[in-house]
């Protein structure tokens, strides 16, 4: 029993050892659009959260999964730093972008780099979430279901306008006659 | 040798701030760059994105900075010499239309408020590096009508015009 107890006491301390005052980052990446529609803006938004033991230190967090060619850069940038990240810190960084191209798109992680206590001299390299693959829709065909359609109403209106316009046109015609008729009488 | 000391002490105290280590930025010349969502389907929480550009008179490279987000102190990330972005989200209607200052705070600065929200008050006496004004218009969240909507209206008037005409013709 007492030797039981003290191997359990020995594999504490050798646990708590090892990740004794050293930052460790846990990191996210999301897409919060509803839908992706070529030509308008893609939001991505990063969570940076140190779950770690010390402060973590030159965090840099740099995102090469929207090549130039696909995605307009509108707001926000693809590489950036944190001097440091206190313990407990829950950071955030969003980058806005304009795809250029429908189709299928493949959202892979972004690469988080930091180094775990003040005099570590090796980079720690981890990685965020990966949000997967997701499908740019057209700008056609989105305008086709969502937009108001305000042209194609008023077009429609005046198409019909014949239709209405000519038989109460008669009528009309017919009335003002016979009111004058009427009125003769 | 009274007026010699107190020509020391005061030659001690001007050169003092340039000896300390301190990353102020004096004279902060700023160019900002603001983004806000506009449009609910493209994201489902309102996102605002604040870069900056900050050029210091007295030449300062390593400046930290930490900004003043809705009541909640956030490091500014560094996205090149000078430039710095941050960024912050939340649910549509927690951030309606209007105009939100961000204060920015150096080191300094960061560690008064810190200590000023221990103490209890809210660190608004603190005066910030720069103030950026962000004017957000608001999430277009759809439009209160639908077309489709005020066309159904609009036929069902005109059938009704017709309808109440022709039975007063009829009667």
């Amino acid at each position: 029993m007492k030797s039981l107890f003290l191997l359990v006491v020995v594999f504490v301390a050798v646990r708590s050892d090892n990740d004794d005052h050293a930052a460790r980052l846990l990191a996210s990446k999301s897409i919060l659009n509803q839908f992706i529609v070529e030509g308008k803006e893609l939001t991505v938004e990063y969570s940076i959260y140190n779950v770690g033991s010390s402060q973590a230190y030159n965090v840099e967090l740099s995102d090469s999964s929207f090549p130039e060619e696909d995605f307009q850069r509108v707001s926000g940038s693809l590489n950036v730093k944190w001097d440091r990240l206190a313990v407990g810190a829950n950071v955030s960084h969003a980058v806005i972008l304009k795809p250029l191209r429908p189709g299928y798109a493949n959202f892979t992680a972004a690469q988080v780099k930091y180094y775990p206590t003040e005099e570590s001299q090796a980079v720690q390299v981890g990685y965020t979430t990966a949000p997967g693959e997701a499908g740019i829709v057209g700008l056609k065909d989105y305008e086709r279901r969502f937009s108001p359609h305000i042209v194609d109403w008023a077009t429609f209106a005046i198409m019909t306008l014949p239709s209405i316009g000519f038989p109460f046109l008669l009528w009309y015609r017919s009335k003002s006659k016979y009111d004058v008729k009427h009125k003769k009488n | 040798m009274a007026t010699s000391t107190k020509i020391l002490a005061l030659a001690v105290l001007a050169v003092l701030p340039l000896l300390m280590n301190a990353s102020t930025c004096i004279g902060p010349q700023v160019t900002s760059n603001v983004y806000t969502t506009s449009e609910a389907s493209m994201s489902i929480s309102t996102v605002f994105v604040v870069e900056v550009a900050v050029k210091c008179n007295n030449g300062e490279k390593d400046l930290l900075l930490f900004a003043d987000v809705n009541g909640h102190m956030v490091p500014a990330t560094q996205s090149g010499t000078g430039k710095f972005q941050v960024s912050w989200s939340d649910e549509h209607k927690k951030l309606p239309a209007g105009t939100y200052g961000v204060r920015f705070f150096d080191e300094e600065g960061y560690n008064a408020v810190r200590k000023e929200k221990r103490s209890g008050t809210d660190g608004s006496a603190v005066t910030p590096i720069f103030t950026v004004n962000v004017k957000h218009s608001g999430t277009w969240t759809g439009p209160y009508v639908q077309t489709e909507f005020v066309a159904t209206c609009v036929a069902l008037l005109v059938w009704y015009m017709a309808y109440r005409s022709k039975s007063f013709l009829m009667s």
